[in-house]
């Protein structure tokens, strides 16, 4: 053929069509309002005061709200419950609000064991029928409740014609408020003022995590780190409390008792205890301490001498120390000490005390139980209640009741055949107050009208009593002066009547002998950080964020220590028999370096219905358990435990002081360094804004706030054990817990490092993700188009990638934050220290024509700690924290010898005899 | 090039012979191999409809048998143009006989490695993002990648091999023509553009084709180079070392001589080419192997010996994680096949046994894809956090493609038998004079 | 068939043309009217009346977003005014029922980019210049592309931040 009838067919390949976009409508709707809201500046989010109600604390909370939608909640600064921070559960708990799986309309139970929908009329309907047949007592059951409702309850049950039982709470500490009704006449849990303390002695209780009011501990200890407060915690395993006081004793489960009554007679008392009180304590020599609970006798004395030292001590005993046989024993003689140290009334107040009166403890509940069997009971209304394994024979009776009606938000075990369910609003849907202490009342306010066809408990009970008033005014009426400052300021402190107790005299204690602590192995029962008492369970967000101490997300595990798994021959996985007290446990098995042999750990909520043994005296389920015997089953259960290893970190320039660093970490730059990184670049140059963090590991206790801040935040999504298993999680923060060379367990919180000369940066074909000019690496998800070599090039790993797309379920897609894309498959992302607040802080700032100030707006993820270990500023700015920080001595960065000059410093102090 | 059955014409109809009518056999073969392709691309499909998540890869390990594809394929395709281009520029005689074939398999590598970087894309359909066009978005790519410089290097490398191929392949297609008749001709006879065979054209022809392997040759070694770089530039452990670029040059040849003896030693018996392809076509072939055998494994030991002498903890942590850690198997299988089997070629019997050599170029296969396989996942699978630490399990959807890319090749080269020329005809002949 | 060759490759490539530029137009999207629930006219509003556009669009300099004005608004004015007309009389209807108004978004940027609209006031970008004169569009219409290319060119002029984060979320 001739060439140019070549080049003529060369010309039919060139013919090209282009393909338009698949004919999606592109109007969208742009809706009106009718009436504006005033105050409220479209696309800014507005605030709404209120508290938290995921757990009893009753921290304040600011809610972010978006077009009528909360998005994020954050701690109130200056709450006297928690000052600004808020933990795991209380940031997972807006998806308690919008959880799918909550009961949207009143239940009526049919013949056939079903439950039906059925309209508020009805409901109320049958149940007024109920309790006017009902011919028999009425009983209110509840949990712990506080405030205005608990005024209410009150009212309701005279009017109505209610016995008002004692309130449910599993974690009820009835031990400590035994011994202050033995001792001081009082039955209550006092306020417990840490950071006022110069020594400080807890046992058992884990202050940190879950014990009574864990955000304000956690405030208390960063408070007092200022201070240099010397803190020993003794506990028989291992908490995030233990690992982050000064000294960590590990003590024989249950011989507490053995070491306060040493040290009531060892250490010199400053206030009297009556002779025959102080005749009643068991002596105790110092070997025998020392034997009993396995600690040094060096090590007690060193106790000894800092209590005797001390100008303001605080001890206190709770949690696991108090689960044993000598559990009254234990609380008993601490508040013996209290008194002795003269701490009641300074660190130990009865006068703001916690608000644990009305609740009860098991013994409280058997003149129900016989009632309930004895089918006494026509009418009984349950309230809040999560489960009753720990009184069982309350769980058992409660078919007892002829007639059953449930106030809940979701299908708890306790409400299994309740004949007619009536679904309680959030506390996000309701107006309402708690008082978690005395004298601190705290205020909740509805962020919408409920989401489903649901009430508040006030609204049903006015309801029942026909006055025809709604909870609201009834709320005002009841806080009439205070409730101008409740609404605009979110708490009111208010005057106590209460003073402080003193010891009654001629009040011996009751137990007086010491039993023999469990000799060999032990099972611990143990709160659990994500869960508190298993009420959080059905909060996914929780099982998504691996445990800290055992880094497994979802499923239930037993903890082990190291030289048990050998001996028993048992690794990670691997299904464990415990059998104890008759009953057995089987559970796969997680190892821990720091939890001591002879003792395995499981949470409260991880029994599955094994039931616990009781204390003799108080009828209370035991926590500490002797292990009968135990062996390897053989089988392997696939948990999906964060990848990684304790000790892995070790020489890699990971954990502090742990590799020499050329020279010190300094940011700003206006000094040179000991060894500048050798580098062909020129300098990168920063002129208004260069953002950083600071994260102290010191402070850090492991308790993963953070990370549930920045999952609700940036719409992260949840994956799912199936995906966690092959290590898909989407966090862009992880609390990675590492063990040093010197035995120290340190939790660092790793998300992108925003490294100066980031190894992703330079791979990204796209230019998807890049170096922006205030210190940032971004990543443009839009630009995307997923070759995962910049997650591949990153050092940290802390780049995610989309594997699939991600749903969220009705109506949890109201939660989202419209000011961050929600990703779609194929894309990559990770931190961005949080650009939204960033952009809006900026913006702000420039309406005012001015510069950002440090301070004024901060990452979710520094907002919500509770020991405000995280700091985010401007490293330009030599008057902000972050400066500071940087060029403090304690400061390194990770992996600092690769060369990526990261933005995030982390500091902990180097110690002596390390 | 000795004994040569006859005349030319002889040449031509032998050569020829293996256009005619397809037997049963061929059509089995075609289907089994299009049914491998469908597969590939039915998973290919499934994966993007629900997203990534259906392959095994994961975090840690971004990478996996996507990218060990990849790098095998384009690897086979460089030995292709190392016996057509280099060997040329060497004037080494022997190529002639096998050069048509090894420069069609380049081809049909080059395009099946070209999908793989479309395949692991997390958005395939944005692959055109990769190429810097002007757009109205007023952005380009970033030039710093070593993934934009894989697409300079592919797309150059296809290019110029697809005309040094197209361009030998004109006096053989006017060959063709001659042989054919009706529509076949018409192709033929469109795609031999006009040749004649005149002095002025063969004069040409020679510069062209001499010219194109000039060009050809140096991309044998950087196209592979910039393929390597895609880990060398990296900062992750086990990638980031400077031996790559040669260490990968020799790893592709080497698998790309195997891929050669592979295809040529069933399809020389198949067409009765045994004339023009000798025993001693092979053991030339057979001393490449063995060659390039030895500089990989000179690279492998190399890399340890770096690594321990650096005293980088991370570099030495991972090459003890490379061949005692989760992958071990692997890794020995694969020092087995490439390091130690190939030194059987020594023996002269060995490597003058064709059955031998096709058995052990199977086995340098394996060897080669799963020294990618070692290298991409061990790397990643265990690197500097030890909380970023994670294993990798492929899926059926990644076999599924794996086996489709198979397919794919094995279509092509199928196909390429049954309507183009193996042999050299041309370049036969010129050696044969 | 040799013969015809070239007509028919003249014939395709003006095909290819035509379908090139059908398309074009239609994915460019600019140009588009929709309909709107109540026909508002903007002549009569902004020119007759001459009335600013901050009059009605009233939280375009202290918002990131551009809302249209409530219905309250509306009534400000036509609870007397022009109450025959049939476009009043369905505004009327809206505000009886106290039911806000679906108007059919014109601008609409895509859900990766963010853009604030208070900064681009505050910087003296006037309105026309991405609305066009709304005083000549009976109907409102998208008169500009909103594509990425056009914003960065006008930031790019202006000396207005170009990092990726400005716009993208």
């Amino acid at each position: 053929m001739q060439r140019r009838e070549f080049l003529k067919l060369m010309g039919i390949v060139s013919g090209g069509a282009v393909l338009s976009s698949c004919g999606e409508d592109p109007h969208k709707k742009l809706i009106s309002h009718v009436v504006p809201r005033e105050g409220e500046v479209p696309g800014m989010a507005a605030l709404y005061p209120s508290t938290c109600t995921e757990c009893g604390a009753g921290c304040g909370i600011w809610v972010r709200v978006r077009e009528r939608n909360p998005f994020k909640l954050e701690g109130m600064p200056g709450h006297p419950i928690n000052d600004g921070a808020l933990c795991i559960r209380g940031q997972a708990s807006l998806s308690r609000l919008l959880h799918p799986d909550r009961i949207t309309a009143p239940r009526r139970r049919t013949n056939t064991g079903d439950y039906q929908d059925v309209s508020w009329e009805q409901a109320m309907a049958d149940v007024e029928q109920a309790l006017s047949e009902s011919g028999g007592r009425q009983v209110y059951l509840a949990g712990r409740t506080t405030g205005s409702l608990a005024a209410l309850i009150d009212e309701f049950c005279r009017t109505r014609s209610f016995d008002r039982a004692p309130e449910v709470e599993r974690f009820n500490h009835e031990a400590i408020r035994f011994a202050g009704d033995a001792l001081f006449g009082r039955k209550s849990v006092p306020q417990y003022h840490l950071a006022e303390a110069d020594v400080l002695v807890s046992l058992g209780a884990d202050l940190l995590e879950t014990f009574v009011s864990p955000v304000n501990f956690a405030r208390q200890f960063a408070a007092a780190l200022e201070k240099e407060q010397r803190w020993y915690h003794l506990e028989p395993h291992f908490s995030l409390t233990g690992n982050r006081a000064s000294r960590r004793l590990v003590i024989r489960p249950d011989s507490e008792p053995y070491l306060l009554a040493w040290l009531l007679r060892a250490v010199p008392a400053r206030r009297d205890l009556p002779a025959a009180v102080a005749a009643a304590v068991p002596a105790v020599t110092a070997e025998a301490a020392a034997r009993q609970t396995g600690l040094p006798v060096t090590v007690i004395e060193e106790l000894r001498d800092a209590l005797r030292a001390s100008s303001n001590p605080l001890l206190l005993a709770g949690g696991v120390a108090l689960a044993g046989n000598n559990g009254r024993l234990t609380a008993v003689l601490a508040a013996l000490l209290q008194w002795s140290l003269d701490m009641v009334g300074r660190t130990v107040d009865y006068e703001r005390h916690e608000n644990y009166e009305t609740v009860g403890g098991a013994a409280d509940f058997a003149g129900l139980v016989d009632a309930l069997s004895d089918k006494q009971i026509g009418v009984l209304l349950i309230s809040r209640l999560y489960h009753l394994d720990h009184v069982p024979s309350l769980r058992d009776a409660l078919c007892g009741a002829r007639f059953r009606v449930g106030l809940t938000d979701f299908m708890y075990p306790p409400y299994d055949g309740c004949d007619v369910i009536l679904p309680l609003s959030h506390s996000l849907e309701s107006w309402d107050d708690v008082e978690p202490r005395h004298g601190v009342i705290s205020l909740i306010k509805p962020v919408f009208r409920p989401l489903h066809d649901t009430l508040s408990e006030g609204d049903i009970l006015l309801q029942m009593m026909n006055n025809g008033l709604n909870y609201r005014t009834y709320l005002a009426r009841r806080w009439g002066t205070i409730g101008r400052e409740l609404l605009d300021q979110g708490w009111v402190i208010r005057d106590t009547e209460e003073t402080t107790p003193t010891l009654q005299a001629g009040a011996p204690p009751p137990v007086i002998t010491i039993q023999e602590p469990p000799a060999d192995k032990t099972l611990v029962v143990v709160p659990s950080l994500r869960t508190f008492d298993g009420r959080s369970r059905v909060l996914t967000l929780l099982h998504e964020i691996p445990d800290p101490i055992a880094t497994i997300t979802y499923g239930n595990w037993v903890t082990l220590s190291v030289a048990d798994a050998d001996t028993l021959g048992i690794t990670d996985g691997q299904e464990l028999d415990i059998r104890t007290s008759g009953a057995g446990l089987r559970l796969p098995v997680k190892t821990h370096p720091q939890l001591a042999a002879g003792r395995v750990m499981v949470h409260t909520d991880q029994l599955d219905g094994l039931a616990l043994p009781r204390d003799a005296s108080s009828g209370e389920p035991l926590g500490i358990l002797p292990i009968d015997s135990w062996q390897a089953t053989g089988t392997r259960i696939d948990v999906p435990i964060l990848s990684g290893s304790f000790t892995g970190a070790v020489g890699r320039g990971i954990l502090p002081h742990d590799k020499p660093h050329h020279g010190p970490a300094h940011g700003g730059d206006d000094h040179a360094t000991e060894h500048p990184p050798a580098t062909l670049y020129p300098p990168k140059e920063y002129s208004r804004y260069r953002w950083a963090l600071a994260i102290d590991l010191d402070r850090c206790i492991g308790c993963s706030a953070c990370v549930a801040a920045c999952y609700i935040e940036n719409n992260v999504a949840i994956v799912g054990p199936d995906e966690h298993r092959i290590g898909r999680e989407m966090a862009w923060l992880r609390i990675e817990p590492h063990l040093s060379r010197d035995g120290r367990m340190f939790f660092i919180p790793v998300m992108c490092q925003h490294c100066e000369n980031a190894p992703c940066e330079a791979v990204c074909p796209v230019y998807a993700t890049y170096h922006g000019s205030e210190g940032l690496n971004q990543q443009v998800y839009n630009r995307c188009v997923g070759t995962r070599y910049c997650a591949n090039n990153c050092p940290y790993k802390v780049r995610r990638f989309n594997w699939f797309d991600h749903e969220w379920p009705s109506p949890l897609n109201l939660m989202l934050n419209p000011d961050v894309s929600v990703r779609p498959k194929g894309v990559m992302e990770k931190c961005t220290f949080c650009i939204q607040r960033i952009r809006q802080g900026k913006d702000h700032a420039k309406d005012q024509g001015r510069q950002v100030k440090d301070g004024e707006f901060t990452t979710a993820c520094a907002q919500s700690c509770p020991t405000g270990a995280i700091t985010f500023g401007n490293l330009l700015d030599r008057s902000s924290r972050i400066y500071a920080l940087a060029q403090s001595p304690r400061a390194y960065r990770l992996l600092e010898g690769i060369g990526t000059e990261p933005a995030v410093y982390y500091l902990s102090k180097k110690r002596e005899n390390a | 090039m000795s004994s040569l059955k006859g005349t030319f014409d002889q040449l031509e109809r032998d050569v020829l012979a293996a256009m005619a009518k397809p037997k049963k056999s061929f059509w089995l073969a075609l289907a089994v191999s299009s049914l491998m392709f469908a597969v590939g691309m039915g998973c290919w499909g499934w994966q993007i409809y629900k997203g990534l998540g259906v392959a095994g890869i994961t975090n840690p390990v971004g990478w996996g048998v996507y990218i060990t594809d990849f790098v095998f394929w384009v690897g086979i395709a460089h030995s292709g143009t190392l016996i057509s281009a280099v060997l040329f520029l060497f004037r080494a005689k022997f190529r002639n006989s096998f050069n048509r074939t090894a420069e069609a398999m380049t081809i049909f590598a080059v395009m099946t490695a070209g999908l793989f970087p479309l395949i692991h894309l997390g958005r395939c359909w944005l692959f055109y993002w990769l190429f810097p066009y002007p757009n109205q978005r007023l952005l380009w790519v970033n030039f710093r990648s070593p993934l934009v410089w894989d697409v300079f290097a592919v797309s150059t490398y296809f290019t110029v091999s697809l005309i040094f191929w197209y361009v030998g392949m004109v006096p053989d297609l006017a060959i063709v023509r001659r042989y054919t008749t009706g529509v076949k001709q018409w192709i033929f006879r469109i795609f031999s553009l006009g040749w004649r065979g005149t002095r002025y054209q063969w004069e040409h022809y020679g510069k062209l084709y001499m010219f194109l392997a000039a060009l050809a040759t140096p991309l044998v070694i950087s196209v592979h180079s910039v393929v390597s770089w895609d880990f060398a530039m990296s900062v992750v452990p086990g990638w980031h070392t400077t031996i790559f670029a040669p260490y990968f040059v020799a790893g592709a040849i080497f698998s790309g001589t195997a891929m050669v003896i592979t295809l040529v030693v069933p399809m020389r018996r198949i067409f009765n080419l045994e004339t023009y392809i000798t025993v001693s076509h092979f053991e030339s072939l057979a001393k490449i192997l063995l060659f390039t055998s030895m500089i990989v494994t000179y690279s492998y030991i190399v890399e340890y010996v770096l690594a321990f002498y650096s005293g980088h903890e991370f570099e030495i942590a991972h090459f003890l994680y490379r061949s005692f850690g989760d992958y071990k198997y692997l890794y020995w299988l694969m020092l087995l096949c490439n390091s130690l089997l190939p030194l059987t070629i020594f023996v002269k019997k060995l490597r003058r046994n064709l059955t031998y050599l096709f058995i052990l170029s199977l086995f340098v296969n394996v060897g080669m894809w799963l020294e990618r396989f070692v290298i991409i996942v061990s790397s990643l699978a265990k690197d500097y956090d030890p909380y970023a630490w994670g294993t990798y399990t492929p899926t059926l959807i990644e076999a599924g493609i794996t086996l489709g890319s198979f397919g794919m090749f094995f279509t092509f080269f199928l196909l390429f038998t049954k309507y183009l020329p193996v042999l050299s005809i041309t370049e036969i002949k010129e050696i044969s004079e | 068939m040799k013969r015809y060759l070239p007509l028919i490759l003249v014939a395709y490539f003006i095909g290819c043309l035509l379908l090139i530029l059908v398309l074009a137009r239609q994915w460019q999207d600019t140009g588009q009217a929709p309909e709107q629930p109540i026909a508002f006219s903007h002549p009569i509003h902004a020119g007759n009346l001459g009335l600013e556009c901050t009059y009605c669009h009233q939280t375009v300099a202290r918002s990131p977003q551009a809302t249209v004005p409530p219905v309250s608004l509306c009534m400000e004015c036509h609870k007397n005014a022009a109450i025959d007309r049939p476009e009043v009389q369905k505004l009327r209807g809206f505000w009886e029922r106290q039911e806000p108004i679906h108007w059919q978004r014109v601008y609409q940027l895509p859900w990766h980019a963010v853009f604030n609209h208070k900064r681009h006031i505050k910087a003296g970008v006037d309105c026309s210049f991405c609305h066009g004169e709304l005083k000549a569009q009976a109907r409102v219409r998208q008169v500009r592309s909103l594509m990425m290319g056009w914003c960065v060119s006008c930031h790019r002029s202006r000396n207005a931040p170009t990092d990726c984060w400005t716009c993208h979320k």
